[in-house]
């Protein structure tokens, strides 16, 4: 189902301005789309929206074409996965996930094939007969889950779902969860604050910060080409280099002046109307080239090393006490307090307005 | 060789009792069974004294004892026992069933919704609460006759229960608020979701996760009616119409009527009821439901 948010905004009731405004976006049929943002900045309120959970201030919703603003969130044909789970506590495993089929006056077998069908698509067969209290967390987390696809809905909406594994079921349970988008081929939407997430798991990402929607685009857009300084650096870890400074005969010029880079013939073109003008530039830790080179180049202080095995993050610092992170091969060595030289690849920058924050090239 | 090793080893999870604390503990159990003692001593004399033939206007401790029915006997036959018991067995019921319908709407309304003078309204409920019933009797009698213009068949039972249900539902909506304020709204958002409406979300989610509060409030509504005898004295002219607690008091209250032993085993046979109904709500009663419905 195609799911269109026009201009949509909220704002609750005693509070003095809107909480998310002006959001238009499109989730096509079968996308994974990903609401990422910082804490408070609204996702939930969106989601819940989408939901029918909260009502919609302003703008309009719209499902497959039909407008949704006022269709209660029972005959949404939705399903969702709660932050905390939610689950029935006076229920067993069996019947929370039968409940919603059951509210829909399905056939007893139906419900009964369909219970076991998602219970075995996610391994918790047998603890059908158990009360929520009675397993863990991860498990919990699972039969939240079934309790939304038994439904086969159209939309399935998840609030947060992995916020409280630990870090090895996450992991699992984002390959896990992107399967089962693919085997039940429903639109999806996504919502959580953990880039990594967003990376690995969407089709398309929306970032989300102080009520605005700051990017569209998959996942690669959002490495490549962060549309302003907070996206280039919410997204990515280690988070992007971010040096200040500003164009001098088409030359970046840190503000320092401790090194001079010489962007690309097209960058080049593009930075001309602002020459003279303060502008932020990005490099990415990986897009530092070992070595000494005639232009572009850095000398730096190696202050901290992270070692992660393939790769390992070098935390270092200009003479002036500018810091940077670099990522080399984990073969090459390092050392704490040597100096080295790097030249940066110009392939792999980014320039931002200083001004308006916006994407240059 | 055994016993040398039980007694060297200490296995108690609290530090050993130094002398002063023995003495403590030794003073403190002695109150705990006089306390025992000033409780259950009077309780005994009142089961026996039930049972005792040889009394009759008065309660008297010593004497001979005769055991047998005579007092239940007198009770049952000199007395409209029988329809004490089935007027207050009525009486309670009604209440109970009026008071619990309407907490259940009033304390989810006021935890689940925002509305205008929620919060005044609260606290009118909570003044009201502390104006003691018994000031309240001239504007029963008032209501009651507009009730009743209105209302032909409407009896002073039926209004007894009304008075009974009102207190009971002001000050246990606090309570209900309370309970469901502590369960998570998520668990509405996801019955929602799942295809029910506002009722069904109450019906079929929130009341068997808070059904041990109900419990409590049902056998609070319950048993009051039991306890109380001045409302129904005033209330109800007749004494055919009487609950038991006015019944009874009536065997008391004048020294022409008096027979003390026949109000004791009037007493006990009242509590038989209520323990009854404990019993079968002691399942209900268990709480700890709520545990696991969120994140553990
Ligand atoms: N019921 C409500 N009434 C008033 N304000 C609310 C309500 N719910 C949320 N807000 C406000 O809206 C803002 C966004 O809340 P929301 O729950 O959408 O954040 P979020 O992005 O989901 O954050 P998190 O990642 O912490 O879950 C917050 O500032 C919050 O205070
Ligand atoms: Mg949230």
């Amino acid at each position: 189902m195609k799911i269109q948010l026009n201009n949509i905004g909220k704002k609750y009731e005693g509070r003095e301005n809107f909480t998310i405004r002006n959001i238009d976006l499109e989730i096509d049929d079968k996308d994974f789309c990903v609401i990422l943002g910082p804490s408070g900045c609204g996702k939930s309120t969106l989601l819940r929206m989408i939901a029918g959970l909260t009502s919609i201030t302003e703008g309009d919703l719209f499902f497959g074409g039909k407008r949704m603003n006022s269709v209660e969130p029972k005959d949404r044909d939705i399903a969702m996965v709660f932050q905390s789970y939610a689950l029935y506590p006076h229920m067993t495993v069996y019947e929370n996930m039968a409940f919603s089929l059951k509210m829909r006056k399905e056939r007893k077998s139906v419900i009964h094939e369909r219970v076991l069908e998602a219970a075995e698509l996610l391994q918790i067969t047998e603890y059908l007969y158990s009360k929520p209290s009675e397993i863990s967390g991860g498990q919990r987390q699972r039969v939240a889950l079934g309790r939304a696809i038994v439904r086969k809905a159209d939309v399935f909406l998840m609030d947060e779902p992995l916020s409280n594994l630990d870090a090895k079921l996450r992991e699992h349970m984002r390959v896990e969860l992107v399967r089962l988008h693919q085997s039940l081929e429903t639109t999806s939407i996504y919502v959580t604050h953990d880039q990594t997430e967003a990376m690995t798991m969407a089709t398309k990402i929306v970032l989300l910060d102080q009520g605005k929607i700051q990017q569209v685009g998959s996942p690669t857009l959002f490495y490549e080409k962060p549309a302003n300084l907070f996206v280039a650096g919410f997204i990515g870890s280690p988070t992007m280099n971010i040096f200040r400074g500003k164009i001098k005969h088409g030359h970046f010029l840190s503000s320092e002046e401790d090194f001079v880079i010489e962007p690309k013939a097209k960058d080049r073109e593009l930075l001309k109307p602002f020459e003279g003008k303060k502008v932020a530039m990005g490099i990415r830790s990986e897009r530092f080239i070992a070595g000494k080179a005639d232009k572009n180049a850095i000398n730096v202080k190696v202050d901290v090393i992270e070692m992660l095995g393939k790769e390992q993050l070098l935390y270092c610092q200009f003479p002036n006490g500018k810091e940077c992170v670099i990522s080399e091969p984990g073969y090459f060595e390092y050392a704490v307090n040597e100096e080295h030289n790097f030249h940066l690849d110009i392939e792999g920058l980014h320039f931002f307005d200083e001004e308006t924050t916006e994407r240059i090239n | 060789m055994i016993k040398q090793k039980k007694k060297g080893l200490y296995l108690s999870d609290r530090p050993p009792l130094t002398p002063l604390k023995t003495i403590l503990l030794a003073i403190s159990y002695i109150l705990l069974f006089a306390y025992v003692f000033v409780i259950l001593w009077p309780l005994a004399q009142i089961v026996l004294s039930s049972f005792n033939g040889s009394q009759s206007q008065y309660i008297r401790i010593g004497g001979t004892y005769q055991f047998s029915f005579k007092h239940f006997k007198f009770l049952f036959e000199e007395k409209p026992f029988l329809k004490w018991v089935i007027n207050t067995i009525v009486i309670a019921v009604a209440t109970a069933l009026l008071t619990l319908l309407f907490v259940s709407f009033t304390g989810y309304a006021y935890s689940r919704y925002r509305f205008k003078g929620r919060k005044a309204s609260l606290m009118a409920i909570m003044l009201i609460q502390t104006i003691p019933t018994f000031v309240g009797i001239a504007a029963f009698y008032t209501l009651h006759s507009i009730i009743s213009a209105a209302i032909p068949g409407f009896s002073r039972q039926m209004f007894l229960v009304l008075i009974y249900a009102g207190g009971g539902i002001a000050s246990n909506t606090f309570i209900l608020k309370g309970y469901i304020d502590s369960i998570s709204t998520e668990l509405d958002d996801a019955a929602r979701i799942d295809g029910c409406g506002n009722f069904q979300v109450y019906r079929l989610i929130i009341m068997p996760i808070v059904r041990p509060m109900l419990a409590i409030i049902a056998l609070w509504s319950f048993i009051g009616p039991f306890l109380d005898y001045m409302l129904p004295s005033i209330i109800l002219g007749d004494p055919e119409q009487y609950t038991l607690a006015t019944g009874l008091y009536t065997l008391i209250n004048d020294s022409r009527n008096m027979h003390q032993p026949a109000f004791a085993a009037g007493g006990l046979l009242t509590a038989l009821p209520i323990v009854i109904l404990f019993i079968a709500l002691q399942k209900q009663l268990v709480s700890g439901l709520a545990s696991g419905a969120v994140k553990g």
